[in-house]
């Protein structure tokens, strides 16, 4: 169970940063911006977030499934991965609860 | 141990349709994010191909339309007469060298227009009378996504028939030339010309990102598929 909480700490942490990267840095350059230069120097962030999400949905059902959660606050702890903070407050939450 | 009764049969039923739904809709997302990474990749390929063999540019491309992937990169031929010049800033050759360019639109028949890369900026005195017929040979080029100045009057801030539509009647071509010769009336044009720049084989970002898509959207189906053997919780 401890290194279940420890890899979904990890990823969650690490989704986090790139969710914020992702919203407020790579969005704005691509939608707001039209700058192709800076666009090109940021177009690393979503693929990196592509290839780090797929982990982080796998620890967080390692996780849920070793805590035995019901399905709907697993589907939510997946979601919390896509959107800027919630994945950090996942991980607070999980923090307080189980260490 | 029970049978079980109608409605739960139903449900169950209902349920598993479900979950076979979502995950098939997921694995289609992940075939679609598929399919558009090997069209990447494919008009990639092209893009970084040059046929050597030269052809009248209408023959492979048309006024209004994004340059066909095949047309990219392909030695062509246009006759017309140039009605506009401009000055392109900061420009990159096949060398590396950061230089301003000459760049000319030429009408085509009636109503055509292409935007063609003459020689360098400081070149352009060397032949100012470009108003006679003329005959080019030389590249076509995807045309440039980002600018390498402000537009000005008589300056193009990249090369792209977009930043001259307000500016002319012409339907203008996707994409530029850059000439490797001009001649009128038989006798050619001596002056620099420019080395393309070079083309890469380095896959774009955008490709590796389709990829990812493809990743999430199959994992997202495995996920589906996984829910109905998922341990709850038990009530005590």
């Amino acid at each position: 169970m401890k290194s279940a909480i420890l890899r979904f700490r990890v990823m969650a942490i690490i989704s986090g940063i790139m969710s914020l990267l992702l919203w407020f840095v790579y969005m704005p350059a691509k939608y707001l911006i039209n700058d192709p230069d800076l666009h090109s120097k940021v177009i690393w962030i979503p693929m990196v977030h592509g290839y780090l999400y797929p982990i982080y949905i796998l620890t967080a059902i390692s996780f849920a499934t070793k805590a035995r959660w019901p399905i709907m606050k697993m589907l939510a702890l997946i979601l919390a991965g896509t959107l800027p903070v919630t994945s950090l407050i996942a991980e607070r939450r999980v923090v307080r609860r189980y260490s | 141990m029970t049978l079980p009764t109608s409605s739960t049969l139903a449900t169950r039923i209902a349920q598993g349709s479900a979950v076979v739904l979502l995950a098939a809709l997921f694995f289609s997302l992940g075939v679609w994010q598929l399919d558009r990474a090997a069209a990447l990749k494919a008009g990639f390929v092209t893009a970084t191909t040059v046929d050597e063999k030269i052809v009248p540019l209408e023959s492979i491309t048309s006024v209004r339309i994004s340059i066909p992937p095949t047309a990219i990169n392909r030695m062509v031929t246009a006759s017309g007469r140039y009605v506009a010049g401009f000055k392109a800033p900061n420009q990159v050759d096949g060398t590396g060298k950061v230089d301003d360019w000459e760049v000319a639109l030429l009408r085509i028949g009636a109503n055509q227009g292409i935007l063609v890369v003459r020689g360098l900026w400081s070149d352009r005195l060397l032949n100012p009378d470009i108003q006679a017929a003329i005959d080019i040979a030389g590249q076509l080029r995807a045309r440039q996504d980002s600018d390498h100045v402000e537009n000005s009057p008589g300056v193009i801030s990249r090369l792209d028939s977009a930043v001259i539509v307000g500016l002319t009647e012409l339907d203008l071509f996707d994409g530029y030339i850059i000439a490797s010769s001009e001649s009128q009336n038989g006798s050619e044009i001596i002056r620099t010309r420019l080395m393309p720049e070079k083309l890469t084989s380095r896959i774009p970002g955008f490709y590796w990102q389709h990829l990812s898509y493809v990743v999430i959207w199959w994992l997202m189906a495995l996920v589906v598929l996984y829910l109905p053997f998922y341990r709850r919780r038990v009530a005590p």
